[in-house]
């Protein structure tokens, strides 16, 4: 065989190669598309819900943006129904949920990432087993406590039941992100003849901004996506929150499915925004306990 | 006016919040700085329960039985203080204090007031009493008798939810992994658009839950939904997939469990994408050029190098799956409404919420989640043995 022979057959070769991983890397775009739509689909559906004329609310049509597309539905979502007032009482309900577990995780895992106590390893393992306790589990006694306390249909019996419910998590989150910070930072601190209240006030707070964001974040979400809760405490339609109007708002299929679909778009898209956003640290802090364990 | 009165019964609450920190922090700072003189003990056993009990009694809620466990309550405080903590680390208990104390309230507390229940006859006709007086008659294991008798709605009984539940979590598992895989399989290679891609993906995660699947259900509709509506459209392209069988089904009212896991499949499937991702983009290249010097095929890399490097992060992820679908209340109870409804689809948890909170019986409902935690419990267990089984093995 010759020298060109040889050269000819290499590179034939080579783009045999190089057809086969274009082929490949085709299958995988396809295959990755076809996923894209259907996670995609129902999101963009909702949308074009909400678009349709109030004559047309429901029809076969599966066009993403409808023949005579209005407004409308938002507009009316938002004067005849309490959906303001729903979103006003989420948000309360929400922020006050979040500021208590926050304050409460970040000296607690202040504690656990700094000293070494009796009972460190119990209190650590002990929160590890709340996580074990299904949360569907409680909501029968917290709803008879609150309704003892004659806290039903309240902002109260809701910020009650809601507040602790993220703090096992927040604390390992922040216990974790306080590990990371380095001591001498403190001792430099408390040299210059601060207490070690006012160390971790003045140097270690200001450092984990971020992971403060990240577990106020995430006691918001789960506060503000709770439905099982809200549905056996809250009974008056005024004191509903979203999740509980929306929900009514679909019972009625027929009647109110562009009311619905709107409401869903103005509630979800910030909430995609906040997650996309955050889902990395998100992500990590999920898996943080699970692996260290 | 309305809103800024609601403001102010937050801003009120809060306040309430902090105030009764600041006695919890003064009260265990007492405890610290005095633990050591000799009056202590004796004081704190006759002093504090007294005035506790006093101001609790201006509030309203003093009784004869608080006193007595405020009594013993302190004892143990005191005894604590004396022999275990001996007024070191003082400040790492003070900022503990007001989380554990929430979380004994509020987690710890329900969960010892749920088996109280479940041994006791808390329904629709007791609960007058119950208010009043705070008393309940005893039955005993009565309440747990019946949870295996007694179905908690009209039709389907304990065993039955049972191995619905099973079924349930076992193929909403099974596809979440296997979807999971394939997609983080896929968005592995070195493609372009990778973050867009990802960032589509994880829709179904990120959209609020209640929106997602009230949503989905509507799309389920006989004849206003899109699945029906593509259903339809491919029966008509071609006749030859029709006569197989392939055309609109009465979703919601005929196989409303078939809706359920198909919903909660879409649901799931982001997460386990994304943490086995996470796993992958973590196994070093450099075994699989090694496999490949060695003339390793594509499924026998799959099957000796991520698999095995793979199951550190998806056995937790695993494990966390099934507990959470096993605890699905949300994606069954929006899709089927409340009791009364269809119960074709209810699985042990959502059965228990409807039991407890339609037809009002607390005490059996009690017994019924105790006898599911246990069941949970058993399988967490199993699941966590095997993985530090395979922990070892390494």
């Amino acid at each position: 065989m010759t020298t060109d022979a040889i050269r000819a057959a290499g590179a034939e070769q080579a783009a045999a190669h190089r057809r086969k991983k274009l082929i490949k890397y085709a299958l995988i775009h396809l295959g990755i598309i076809a996923f894209v739509c259907v996670c995609v689909y129902p999101l963009l559906r909702i949308f074009s819900v909400s678009l349709r004329p109030g004559d047309k609310l429901v029809s076969t049509d599966l066009a993403l943006i409808p023949d005579g597309a209005t407004f409308r539905s938002y507009w009316s979502l938002l004067t005849s129904t309490h959906f303001l007032r729903w979103l006003w009482n989420s948000l309360v309900i929400t922020v006050a949920t979040s500021f208590i577990g926050v304050s409460l995780a970040s000296t607690a895992a202040y504690a656990f990432s700094r000293f070494s106590f009796g009972g460190k390893k119990a209190g650590l393992i002990l929160l590890l087993s709340t996580q074990m306790i299904p949360a569907g589990m409680l909501i029968l006694p917290l709803f008879l406590m609150i309704m003892k306390l004659g806290l039903m249909n309240t902002y109260l019996g809701m910020i009650i039941a809601y507040s602790v419910s993220s703090l096992p998590f927040s604390i390992w989150i922040l216990k974790g992100y306080y590990d990371t910070i380095p001591r001498s930072l403190e001792e430099a601190a408390l040299v210059d003849g601060t207490s070690q209240i006012g160390a971790f006030y003045r140097v270690i707070l200001p450092l984990s901004t971020p992971a403060l964001s990240i577990a106020f974040l995430f006691n918001f979400t789960t506060a503000w996506n709770e439905y099982l809760v809200a549905r056996v405490v809250l009974f008056s339609s005024k004191q509903y929150t979203w999740t509980l109007g929306l929900f009514e708002l679909q019972g009625q299929f027929i009647t109110q499915w562009g009311m619905f679909a709107a409401g869903s778009m103005l509630v979800t898209l910030p909430v995609l925004a906040v997650f996309l956003y955050s889902s990395k640290w998100l992500i990590s802090g999920l898996t943080l306990g699970s692996v260290k364990g | 006016m309305e809103l800024l009165s609601s403001l102010y019964e937050v801003a009120w609450f809060v306040f309430v919040v902090a105030a009764g920190i600041a006695v919890l922090e003064g009260y265990f700072y007492y405890h610290f700085k005095f633990h050591d003189r000799p009056w202590f003990f004796w004081a704190g056993l006759a002093g504090f329960p007294l005035l506790a009990w006093l101001g609790l009694g201006a509030a309203g809620l003093g009784k004869e039985g608080l006193f007595a466990w405020l009594f013993a309550t302190e004892a143990v405080v005191l005894l604590f203080f004396r022999h275990i903590v001996k007024g070191r680390n003082s400040l790492a208990y003070l900022l503990l204090a007001p989380a554990f104390t929430g979380l004994a309230l509020l987690l710890v507390y329900p969960f010892v007031f749920q088996i109280y229940l479940s041994f006791h006859d808390l329904k629709l006709t007791t609960i007058m009493q119950w208010k009043q007086t705070g008393t309940l008659p005893f039955v005993g294991l009565r309440q747990y008798y019946d949870v295996f008798t007694v179905p908690p709605l009209a039709e389907a009984g304990f065993f039955k939810l049972l191995g619905r539940t099973l079924w349930w979590t076992f193929v909403n598992v099974f596809f979440h992994v296997l979807g999971g895989f394939a997609l983080a399989l896929m968005l592995n290679n070195d493609i372009r658009f990778k973050g867009v891609y990802r960032t589509l993906l994880v829709i179904p995660w990120a959209m609020p839950q209640v929106v997602a699947v009230l949503a989905m259900r509507g799309e389920f509709h006989s004849q206003y939904g899109f699945v029906n509506i593509i259903l339809n459209k491919i029966a008509a392209f071609s006749p030859f997939l029709a006569s197989l069988g392939v055309g609109p089904v009465q979703w919601l009212s005929d196989h409303p469990l078939t809706t359920c896991m198909l919903i909660n499949v879409w649901l799931g499937i982001p997460f386990m994408m994304v943490v086995i991702l996470g796993g992958l983009q973590s196994i070093s290249s450099s075994y699989y050029d090694a496999a490949d010097i060695d003339g390793a095929s594509y499924f026998q890399k799959l099957r000796f190098i991520t698999l095995p490097l793979i199951k550190p992060v998806l056995m937790p992820a695993v494990t966390l799956g099934t507990v959470w679908t096993f605890n699905n209340i949300n994606v069954i109870y929006l899709v089927t409404g409340q009791a009364g409804g269809t119960e074709q689809a209810d699985i042990l948890v959502s059965a228990l919420y409807k039991a407890a909170f339609t037809y009002n019986r607390y005490s059996y409902s009690a017994a019924f989640a105790i006898v599911i935690f246990l069941i949970l419990f058993a399988i967490s267990v199993f699941y966590l043995k095997t993985f530090d089984a395979a922990k070892e093995a390494r």
